[in-house]
């Protein structure tokens, strides 16, 4: 009975307190101090719980080298829970010793004591107004930052020093901090334009902690590209004008400009030929071109050339050397002067052209090695040099003219009809040509030597003048019929006789004036490969000059 | 051999003179301000000043929380401490720093930086020879700076003193302050005779470095009430 009176009991009390719930306050905490300018202070304490009842916070304190017990002279000023101490009751080098006292209608709670010096707890406001200015200096912008300091900081009197911290983002990058001292500024340089940039500044106060970060500014730099131009072009425009000068220059000079930068080619010109005549193509016209220089004084200039000359065979059947064989021509031989050569030529009288060109090839071989022989062979020589090629028809050859007391002999071969083949080879030297008398003349000009086809321009015993060549115009004048007309030179020429006491062997192919021919394509009037100046082609004249017109190269 | 013992004396005697007029070159040159030689203005001597005052209250700082963090490491240590330089009045505010004027403000500077001369050496002899703690052998060497610094500090603010006695700033009333004069001797046994312990050593490094830092403010505002234009 006893016990369930108890029992009741208990629970009746317990029911009465948990519908009142009132208690004594529960113990409040401080929480801190600071103080922004190290003039006045503020502390903040955290309450407990009030226990149901409308409680109340006293902040006591006590100061060392102060006798008593203070209150709290201001708590409001700095918001809920909090003591604010002005300039009055603020000392610094000086030990507080504080205590919130929290009470309520059931009882009091006293927090723990908490010990501050004012010189420990200084912490300032942010610093203000940061601004941000973009400069241009030179072409570089740079980031000129000013802000100012927190308020109510005294550093007027020296009271306390402020030292200042930024930091600056550009755009996504990392925060990059920078030391300021004591300056409220701050340039920074090498920055990209295009970009925004955004900063931060923070200050303390002598070795205190350090303040919040300011609210971020930012600010964007603008693009300099259109600054940049005005001096691009200015550049462009300076550079080009020495480009200018010299092009000035070399238009006014276009004339020696040309001739430094392109030598005039020497033309091709055929001694005794106008060229312009010949090419008009008509044939009183070509024949007015050729009687052009009758005075000629073409010895003396060929004095000291060397000259090619060609050999040339007659075929008989005409056929035009396969491709094959010109390729291989090429070969020009060259006789020195005080040379003689006596090639001998296969006649045709029946020669396959397989034949002929063999021969052509040994008497070419034998000319190589007369080539390299320097001496001259005496007239009688001559026959020695030919093996056995002595064909039926007596082909003569002879050689080089410049043996003027050779002369005579020279001429062997004029009487030949058949063609078979000597072909002179008229030596340049001009005192030899110069020398060698109208007798002598009948030699031919002999313009390239083929390696298997070798052309050789027999000429008739002709009267010529004292410059002792053959001129085919002379034969214009009628001179004699013992000449032969070039028919063909594809890779060969082919000399036809008009003769009628020529060989019938030799064949007529047409008329056709051949000159040397400076790389003609191929065609049935195509001339050969000498390589003397320029060719003129002239279908109906069918005369071989036989000399070159122009130095051999 | 009286000759050669003459030249002997000759020899000896040009040694001397020799000796004797090199002293004599080694005297200061820059003692009276002559010519070619430059001579600190009022404004150097200020900043020299406080740049060491900066440093000394630095050092102290960094000390005394190295102590705190080793030695004692909960926070709020309650105790009433007392400072064997409490006996020294003080401006404890701005207002009153600026309202005793220059000269006592001169004053009482000399007399913090002179009252703790020979605690400081005393701290470090006292920590140097505790072998036990390594955290006293490892930092007996700072309280050795503090204490070379705090003695060229002293002799720069009297020096400066005299400049601007010189220039006229400063009344006359500043007089030499002795270091005896200031502290009594018995400060010494403020703290405990004979050997200081480690509680000794946290109080001493807090009371300096409180001192430390009246000295660097006090500086400043002399600084700044003598020369104003400067960083003020």
């Amino acid at each position: 009975m006893r016990k369930d009176l108890g029992l009741a009991l208990l629970l009746l009390l317990l029911a009465a307190v948990q519908t009142n719930s009132v208690s004594p306050p529960g113990k409040p905490v401080l929480l801190g101090c600071r103080s922004p300018e190290k003039e006045t202070f503020t502390c903040w304490w955290e309450p407990g719980s009030d226990g149901g009842l409308p409680t109340r916070h006293r902040l006591y304190y006590e100061r060392e080298r102060l006798e008593g017990v203070y209150e709290c002279p201001d708590y409001r000023s700095a918001g809920r829970n909090s003591c604010f101490f002005d300039k009055n009751h603020t000392s610094i080098w000086v030990d507080y010793y504080l205590t919130v006292v929290a009470s309520n209608a059931l009882g009091n709670a006293t927090s723990d004591t908490f010990k501050i010096d004012v010189m420990e707890i200084v912490k300032p406001h942010a610093p203000e107004n940061v601004t941000l200015l973009v400069e241009e200096r030179e072409d570089s912008p740079h980031l000129y930052i000013r802000w100012e300091r927190p308020r109510n900081t005294d550093t007027k009197s020296g009271w306390v020093t402020i030292k200042y911290e930024l930091r600056v983002k550009q755009e996504n990058n990392k925060w990059k901090e920078y030391m300021s001292g004591t300056q409220t500024h701050f340039s920074l340089y090498s920055i990209s334009p295009g970009s925004v940039y955004m900063v931060q500044v923070r200050c303390r106060l002598d070795h205190g902690s350090w303040s919040e970060w300011s609210n971020t500014t930012d600010v964007k730099v603008p693009n300099y590209l259109r600054n940049e131009r005005p001096f691009w072009i200015l550049v462009s425009i300076v550079s080009s004008i020495p480009f200018i000068a010299a092009m000035c220059i070399l238009i006014i000079k276009r004339k020696y400009v040309k001739q430094c930068v392109l030598p005039p080619v020497p033309g091709p010109k055929i001694r005794g030929v106008d060229f312009q005549l010949l090419k008009s193509g008509r044939s009183e016209d070509v024949i007015n071109a050729l009687i052009v220089n009758q005075n000629f004084p073409l010895m003396v200039a060929w004095k000291d050339q060397m000259e090619e000359y060609l050999m040339v065979t007659e075929n008989d059947n005409g056929l035009l050397p396969d491709p094959s064989s010109c390729q291989k021509r090429k070969k020009s031989l060259i006789i020195p002067a005080g040379f003689r050569l006596d090639p001998e030529i296969q006649c045709k009288e029946s020669p396959p052209r397989q034949k002929g060109q063999e021969k052509a090839g040994v008497t070419k071989n034998e000319m190589d090695s007369f080539a390299k022989s320097k001496k001259s062979l005496p007239g009688e020589s001559l026959s020695n040099l030919e093996p056995a090629q002595k064909p039926q028809c007596t082909s003569i050859h002879f050689v080089n003219t410049e043996a003027t007391e050779q002369g005579p002999s020279n001429h062997e071969n004029t009487s030949k009809p058949c063609t078979n083949s000597g072909y002179v080879d008229i030596q340049r030297h001009v005192e030899s040509l110069r020398e060698v008398d109208v007798k002598q003349v009948d030699y031919s000009r002999v313009k390239e030597v083929n390696a298997n086809n070798t052309i050789i321009l027999e000429t008739e015993n002709l009267p010529l003048n004292s410059s002792g060549y053959m001129d085919v115009q002379r034969r214009e004048e009628g001179v004699s019929e013992d000449y032969s007309r070039v028919k063909e030179v594809d890779c060969m020429i082919f000399l036809q006789k008009q003769n009628a006491s020529v060989d019938a062997s030799c064949r007529e192919k047409g008329n056709q004036y051949t000159d040397c021919a400076l790389q003609k394509p191929r065609n049935p009037r195509v001339t050969g490969v000498c390589k003397v100046g320029v060719c003129t082609e002239l279908i109906d004249s069918g005369y071989v000059d036989t000399i070159p017109a122009s130095p051999l190269m | 051999m009286s000759q050669s013992s003459k030249s002997v004396a000759l020899l000896l005697l040009t040694l001397v003179l020799l000796e004797l007029s090199m002293r004599v070159g080694t005297a200061p040159i820059c003692a009276h301000g002559q010519a070619g030689c430059h001579v600190p203005s009022l404004a150097d001597l200020f900043d020299r000043v406080i740049q060491q005052s900066s440093r000394m209250h630095g050092i102290s700082s960094d000390l005394h929380s190295e102590f705190e963090q080793y030695f004692f490491p909960s926070k709020n240590l309650v105790g009433k401490r007392k400072c064997h330089t409490n006996g020294i009045l003080t401006p404890d505010d701005k207002e009153n720093a600026q309202r005793i004027g220059r000269e006592q403000l001169t004053e009482v500077i000399l007399r913090l930086l002179g009252s703790w001369g020979d605690p400081l050496s005393q701290l470090y002899h006292s920590m140097s020879q505790d072998q036990n703690q390594d955290f006293n052998h490892y930092s007996s060497n700072k309280a050795l700076e503090i204490s070379d610094v705090v003695h060229e500090l002293r002799d720069g603010v009297a020096k400066m003193a005299e400049k601007m006695k010189l220039l006229g700033v400063l009344g006359n009333t500043v007089g030499y302050i002795s270091p005896e004069s200031l502290v009594p001797s018995s400060t010494f046994s403020f703290y405990k005779q004979g050997e200081l312990n480690s509680m000794d050593h946290h109080d001493l490094l807090y009371c300096f470095r409180r001192d430390s830092n009246k000295v660097k403010n006090y500086l400043r505002i002399l600084k700044c009430t003598t020369l104003p234009e400067l960083d003020c």
